[in-house]
């Protein structure tokens, strides 16, 4: 279903000559001409126009009635008058009916001063309330979800939030209640709301009937700025506009990019802004002497970071998690230059290489997020975007939806999208690579009619959006060899819209990526001598190879595989400087601490999964003492005797830029509001050309030559291809490595089952550290599949633990149909039984045992025990 | 070039000192004035012996602002809506609102004002506070003496405009 240049039309709209494209909505190509028409209930983002509201009534010549002009589309040479007697008497009858059971509370009432009812009552309504009867009359203001509150008395009845929640989040939770006048909107049986996206029907509402109860009563709208940015708590990078009241973010709302987010936004985009304004986050940078932290200048601290990683030099690492391409540059340029270490790693474990991204960022097979719109084929391959990326969620369930798009989900773990898709594949953890090879192996014989093979031979454009989780693990070089397989064998180059988006693990992964982070590449992807990853800087640590860490945004303690590996390197390090935003486990550990700006006050860039780099810009004022950080960096790296010569955010840019050979040229004025694909610039033809930064930097190859490897110190035994890796990261010894098995899963013995872990979207600092979405901070649960439960003799609810090796948590119990037999699943980064403390080493997959739950001193474990104990 | 008659402007010359004419000038007219001020003499005088005397002033003067409070019930009439923020051009106010708890209520509505504050040092006194407010929460007093010695304090705190002022600007009686 490749786009189509649709055929312009001419109408006539008040006597005025407009052209329009052919199907466009009347009211629609009004505006285009300059001609407004008040809508309540139309909003091309919620599909169909329903004509609900009658507001938009016009006169057609030709046609006797009134038509609604959100329903009808253009055609040539149509006369439409929008102010004649009959259209104006039919506005004021729909703005005085809807006024009719409207309360007149403006002054209290939230939306006042930005409501379109308040609006279109002044433009086209009529000055005179004739109404004397009683209002009716609701409860209000009830809660709707711990998030929203509704007051029904305000509603108009416009359907669009039981639109969004029926046909764009298409959690069908929000439900038009009663009939006639007593209809009301509500959930079934009252019960909470509680959907990833409901704080969009805030902003959908024409009236103050929902409002989020964090911007309750907040401001008005005279009393605030609005500062257009881009969210970058997940990789969706949804483009934001931050309302700020006394400079500080007071809401958050979507800033419409149909080319990133669709105008919608999830919930942790909107209301985790309250983590900036939390007790935990660094305002200051302190300085550690005597095991106490201490407050200290800026000079001083800066001081004490530069002298620990002078003295260590080339034993230093610097792990980088979240962060604009500037701050990863010039991290990457401080190491690289000043210090002669090449150990940096932005990823989890061993994932996407230099040489991986180069080959996956070739612009042929790399799609844009648009082209799901669009496709005859999405797939959807080791990752539920829902949990890793949202936006992403509601763009396939658009095309699902709206143009009849095919949706095929191949993933181990039983993922949001499932109910709409076509076809669904399972693989067991960690199985993606095999299942990958045997998918491409069937499209370039071509003879596959069915199964997703068969999809892929009958579609002209294909998506496949898959997550970064596969590639990592022992395995992750052979998917990622499989995935442009794949790619080739679909022949997604030669077709225009199809493509390649992979979804990474951070935020500003691929940004990351491409400016650096990464212990084989330098900037733009360019080669450089290996260091080490983010495994092999934990073990260099613990044992003492490596001096001096620095922890830029990343809590390795929660969020990267072997929590206690890290507290043990952490602890073994002898300099640890940690960039934070907040306090953590891992800051406890920071000789030097710190504080990084939140996404509302930083200034820089980041680049989107399929390419686009975004502009993130400070919206609110920098809390406490608070620094822009590309600034810190700078003289840091001058403080090390490599001066960068930047002094401000363009010239930061600038150095990206002229670093990054696929950047080249890039201004703040070409990335503008909207970003732009580096892909569509013409410098993208310089993919691959080496840096012309390398010549700057003195990586002497370290002691470590495989890439890539998880285990220090063993010999190059994962090279790529191969799946023999011995030491490489599955702690059970003797226990064959999953990655080996093919596709079929492995049959566990003794009560063993295969783990996976998951990114959970909610299993976060920043959404504990935000009072409005702490209810949504998930608890550790364990997700086995039916036949292993009764195998186990588990139940739903059950308590029970996860061991793995001297490493064990405990889980509630969750059984799940459509779970991959001998499988089982946690959740990475919980608060409390961290599911990354049981995971592979690599992060990969890993065996583990279920018994009964580890007493604790505030648990009281009566039931569920026995159980576990006949599992185990 | 010649002067066209209508162009010149006659000036006419005063009389001449001395003389008859000029006795009863000198004398004449400084007892026609003397006769003013001693007319005034036995009159009241318009002085007002401020500060100990203040004006008064008409009921409608714009003085400094009060906030009101329901008579029956104790409650604040102001909700918070920000509407005289919107209104004021001096910028002088600054509202933010909260929400009531049921239990505890401060004004009537959902809302009410948890800060308010007008900065009297910007304020120009226009009225369009009192004009804008839907609950005529807000109106002009007739305080008119609020000269201090801090910038910082003359802005004037919601509990400050709740308070009952001291009446000190007497009210000019009718038809005074």
């Amino acid at each position: 279903m490749p786009r189509t240049q649709p055929n312009r039309v001419t109408l006539t709209i008040d006597g005025r000559e407009i052209e329009a494209d052919e199907g466009t909505m009347l009211v629609d190509a009004a505006r285009e001409g300059d001609v407004e028409i008040p809508v309540f209930c139309y909003e091309p983002k919620l599909g169909e126009p329903v004509g609900a509201c009658r507001m938009c009534l016009v006169e057609i010549e030709g046609i006797p009635k009134l038509q609604t002009s959100c329903s009808t589309p253009v055609r040539d040479g149509m006369v439409v008058h929008t102010r004649t007697d009959q259209v104006k008497e039919a506005q004021e009858s729909v703005v005085e009916f809807l006024l009719v059971n409207h309360p007149l509370d403006c002054p209290v009432c939230d939306k006042g001063g930005e409501c379109p009812l308040q609006d279109i009552s002044m433009g086209w309504g009529p000055d005179r309330n004739r109404m004397v009867d009683q209002k009716r009359h609701f409860e209000k203001p009830v809660p709707l979800s711990p998030l929203v509150a509704i007051d029904r008395e305000r509603c108009i009845l416009c359907y669009r939030c039981v639109r969004f929640s029926q046909e764009v989040s298409e959690d069908e939770q929000l439900q038009l209640l009663e009939r006639g006048d007593a209809t009301f909107v509500g959930t079934f049986d009252d019960r909470p709301y509680i959907a990833p996206f409901q704080g969009n029907i805030t902003e959908l509402c024409p009236v103050g009937a929902l409002t989020s109860y964090t911007y309750r009563f907040r401001a008005r709208p005279w009393d605030i700025e609005q500062g257009g940015s881009v969210c970058t708590l997940c990789p969706s990078q949804c483009n934001v506009s931050f309302t700020v009241r006394d400079e500080e973010v007071a809401r958050v709302l979507a800033r419409d990019n149909p080319e990133v987010d669709d105008g919608w936004l999830c919930d942790k985009g909107r209301y985790a802004f309250q983590a900036m304004y939390a007790d935990d986050r660094v305002l200051g940078p302190e300085v550690t002497s005597d095991g106490h932290s201490t407050p200290a200048s800026w000079q001083e601290a800066e001081e004490t970071a530069a002298e620990g990683l002078a003295s260590a030099g080339s034993r230093t690492a610097i792990l980088v998690g979240d962060a604009s391409n500037e701050e990863g540059y010039l991290l990457q340029r401080i190491l690289r230059q000043a210090l002669g270490s090449g150990d940096i790693d932005s990823r989890r474990g061993p994932g996407v290489d230099g040489d991986a991204a180069l080959k996956l960022a070739d612009p042929a097979i790399t799609a844009q997020t648009s082209d799901i719109d669009t496709a005859d084929l999405v797939i959807v391959v080791g990752t539920d975007p829902i949990q890793s990326a949202p936006s992403f969620d509601l763009r396939v369930r658009k095309a699902v939806r709206r143009n009849g798009t095919a949706l095929a989900v191949a993933t181990d773990r039983p993922g949001a999208l499932e109910g709409g898709a076509t076809e669904v594949d399972r693989f067991h953890p960690g199985g993606a690579a095999a299942f990958l090879e045997e998918l491409a192996g069937k499209v370039k014989r071509g003879r596959a009619k069915t199964g997703l093979a068969g999809l892929i031979a009958d579609s002209e454009q294909t998506v496949i959006v898959w997550g970064e989780r596969i590639v990592q693990g022992a395995g992750g070089r052979a998917a990622v060899e499989a995935l442009v397989d794949l790619s080739e064998a679909a022949g997604l180059a030669d077709q225009e819209g199809s493509g390649l988006i992979g979804i990474p693990e951070t935020a500003n992964g691929r940004g990351l990526r491409e400016v650096g982070c990464l212990p084989d590449a330098g900037p733009g992807l360019s080669p450089t001598g290996p260091g080490r990853d983010a495994g092999a800087i934990r073990e260099g640590l613990e044992s003492g190879e490596l001096e001096a860490v620095v922890l830029f945004g990343v809590d390795p303690i929660r969020d990267l595989p072997d929590p206690e590996g890290w507290r043990r390197a952490l602890e073994a390090a002898g300099h640890v400087v940690a960039f934070s935003l907040a306090r953590n486990e891992s800051t406890e550990f920071a000789d030097v601490l710190l504080p990084l700006e939140s996404h509302a006050e930083k200034d820089g860039t980041v680049t989107h999964p399929d390419g686009r780099i975004q502009r993130v810009r400070p919206s609110a004022r920098r809390p406490g003492e608070v620094r822009p950080v590309w600034q810190v960096l700078t003289e840091l790296a001058a403080m090390l005797g490599s001066s960068t010569g930047i002094t401000s955010t363009p010239e930061a840019l600038e150095a990206v830029a002229s670093a990054v050979p696929f950047y080249a040229g890039l201004t703040d004025s070409e990335i503008g509001g909207r970003g732009v694909r580096w892909q569509e610039r013409p410098a993208a033809s310089d993919l691959g050309s080496p840096s012309p930064d390398l010549t700057l930097y003195a990586t002497a190859p370290g002691p470590f030559s495989p890439l890539g490897s998880g285990a220090a110190g063993s010999e190059a035994d994962d090279l790529p291809g191969s799946f023999e890796g011995g030491g490489s990261g599955v702690d059970d010894a003797g226990v064959v490595p999953p990655e080996e098995s093919t596709s079929s899963p492995p049959t566990p013995t003794n009560g063993q089952l295969l783990l996976g872990t998951y990114p959970n979207l909610w299993a976060d600092q920043v959404v504990e550290s935000s009072p409005a979405l702490r209810f949504l901070v998930p608890a550790q649960r364990l997700e086995v599949s039916g036949p292993d439960a009764t195998r186990l003799g588990l139940s739903t609810g059950d308590e029970v633990s996860v061991r793995s090796g001297e490493e064990s948590v405990n889980a509630r119990v969750a059984v799940r149909a459509a779970m991959p037999e001998g499988a089982c699943f946690l959740i990475e980064g919980t608060p409390a039984d961290n599911g990354n403390r049981v995971a592979g080493e690599d992060g990969g997959p890993t065996l583990v045992e279920i018994g009964p739950p580890e007493v604790r001193l505030e648990l009281v474990t009566a039931g569920g025990g026995p159980e576990g104990d006949e599992a185990a | 070039m010649s002067v066209r008659p209508e162009e010149i402007t006659v000036v006419p010359r005063g009389p001449e000192p001395g003389g008859k004419g000029g006795a009863y000038r000198a004398f004449g007219e400084t007892l026609r004035g003397l006769r003013t001020t001693m007319s005034q003499m036995f009159t009241k005088p318009v002085t007002i012996q401020y500060p100990e005397e203040k004006t008064p002033v008409y009921p409608r003067f714009r003085g400094r602002h009060r906030l009101h409070r329901f008579e029956d019930t104790g409650l604040e009439k102001c909700v918070g809506c920000s509407l005289c923020a919107a209104a004021c051009p001096a910028q002088c106010i600054r509202v933010v609102a909260a929400e009531n708890d049921p239990e505890n209520r401060v004004s009537a509505g959902e809302r009410y004002a948890a800060v308010y504050e007008i900065n009297l040092a910007r304020c120009i006194f226009c009225g369009y506070c009192e004009l804008a407010c839907p609950f005529d929460a807000i109106t002009m007093g007739h305080d008119y003496e609020m000269a201090d010695y801090n910038r910082s304090d003359l802005i004037f705190t919601k509990e400050m405009l709740l308070a009952e002022p001291i009446e000190r600007a007497p009210l000019r009686r009718e038809g005074e």
